[in-house]
């Protein structure tokens, strides 16, 4: 049936809400490998030895086995207990409403994203950082900055400030919160040490 | 293929307010999903559930091996170029990866192991590379841009290479590491490998990224 409109955040509560109840060790332990084996039957998936496929066919199979997973199997949230199902239409429709490129940054040091094709000779977008690792406060500023004045790099990606003003950035505590708003200040301040305060981070 | 409400409702806010949302999921190679193929085929349906339920606008992937805990072995690369590359010829998509090495900053190791995942995100259709999070990123400041700056050289040789030429690169380059894993160096830290005031690296860093460009020659990347 033709989706009356693409599925939002909004929409996956109201769905998780209503959704089929079952235990997290169900999901993890039958539901994910029994329909995860049952999708590489069912489409004849097997890698061989190379890194990168070069059988086109081979990637639609995948393709396809992916998107019967996901109408199979749907997706658990982990606090209600819950799956939610998405029908095969309002997947192609979720996939048509995405953006085919995004503007990352503003100003000159802004960059674009947009959609390659194979091994195009476009270089992707490279983002610089510590991708989440954990990094002292003093010397944070001066690591990001390491990234920012790379000409390779075109954006950034922040770490993890282990302290704030001296203190441990706990999870689920205010501390945690001040780290995250000092991260986005310091990596800016970084970006502009390096002469692009206009990168996206 | 699981989401908690903390997530649900981070994506809430960012979504009302029309922020640009990169939606983050590492499928675990190792675990209870299975093999390769079944964990390519959860990666391939959690990237598309990230923009056809959760209004992600470009999805960032990191398949990582439940043993080494890095993204950069040679079953997370496989899984890694599979998945996008089935995205990539029936879908225009935004789709990134991260970057989780081994071995730490000022190593060859580190470098080569960066190198050879940017290759294949690159020949395989990504858009955005991310990282990197160099000694698996759970070494307090061992990270630096350095390995961005290897991440963009690779990038940048592979473009428009052909996939044979490609898969024969990495073959050569992931044997140059893979054996080392079991006593991979945990490198240097930012501080101890930068001049911290000046933001340069340090003369030995420059030699190993040298020495790295070396091996990365010998297995026919071109510079």
């Amino acid at each position: 049936m033709v989706a009356r409109r693409y599925v939002d955040v909004f929409e996956a509560y109201d769905r998780f809400v209503e959704g089929v109840k079952m235990s997290e060790s169900d999901w993890d332990y039958h539901v994910i490998p029994g329909n995860a084996a049952m999708m590489k039957e069912r489409y004849d998936i097997n890698f061989g030895s190379d890194i990168i496929p070069d059988d086109p066919d081979l990637a639609d199979r995948l393709f396809l086995a992916g998107v019967d997973m996901l109408l199979t199997t749907g997706i658990y949230n982990t606090d209600l207990g819950r799956a939610m199902m998405i029908d095969e239409d309002e997947i192609y429709e979720g996939i048509k409403m995405a953006p085919k490129k995004l503007t990352l940054g503003h100003g000159k040091d802004k960059c674009k994203c947009k959609a390659r094709r194979g091994n195009s000779t476009r270089k992707p977008v490279i983002q610089g950082g510590p991708t989440g690792a954990p990094v002292s406060e003093d010397v944070f500023t001066a690591m990001i900055e390491s990234y920012a004045q790379e000409p390779m790099v075109d954006t950034i990606v922040s770490g993890v400030l282990n302290t704030v003003n001296g203190h441990p950035a706990t999870t689920n505590s205010p501390w945690e919160i001040k780290a995250t708003m000092a991260e986005i200040r310091l990596v800016r301040e970084a970006t502009t040490m390096a002469g692009r305060p206009g990168m996206g981070i | 293929m699981k989401i908690d409400m903390s997530g649900l409702n981070m994506i809430a806010g960012w979504h009302a307010s029309g922020d640009i949302i990169m939606m983050e999921q590492m499928p675990i190679f190792g675990g209870y999903i299975g093999g390769v193929e079944e964990t390519a085929i959860c990666d391939v349906a959690t990237m598309i559930a990230s923009f056809a339920i959760f209004n992600s606008d470009i999805h960032l992937d990191g398949p990582i091996h439940i043993r080494w805990g890095t993204t950069t072995t040679r079953e997370p690369l496989q899984i890694a170029a599979h998945a996008a590359v089935a995205l990539d010829l029936n879908t225009d998509l935004l789709l990134a990866n991260q970057y989780y090495t081994l071995a730490g900053p000022c190593t060859e190791m580190c470098l080569l192991e960066t190198a050879a995942q940017a290759i294949t995100d690159t020949a395989s259709g990504r858009e955005l590379l991310s990282g990197s999070a160099a000694a698996k990123g759970v070494s307090q400041d061992r990270t630096t841009g350095m390995e961005a700056r290897i991440m963009g050289e690779a990038a940048s040789a592979t473009c428009g290479m052909s996939i044979p030429e490609v898969n024969e690169i990495l073959d050569k380059l992931i044997s140059r590491y893979e054996s080392k894993f079991i006593d991979a160096p945990i490198g240097k830290r930012f501080q101890d490998c930068y001049d911290v005031d000046d933001v340069t690296p340090s003369d030995e860093y420059l030699q190993v990224y040298d020495d790295a460009l070396n091996v990365l020659s010998d297995c026919g990347l071109g510079f």
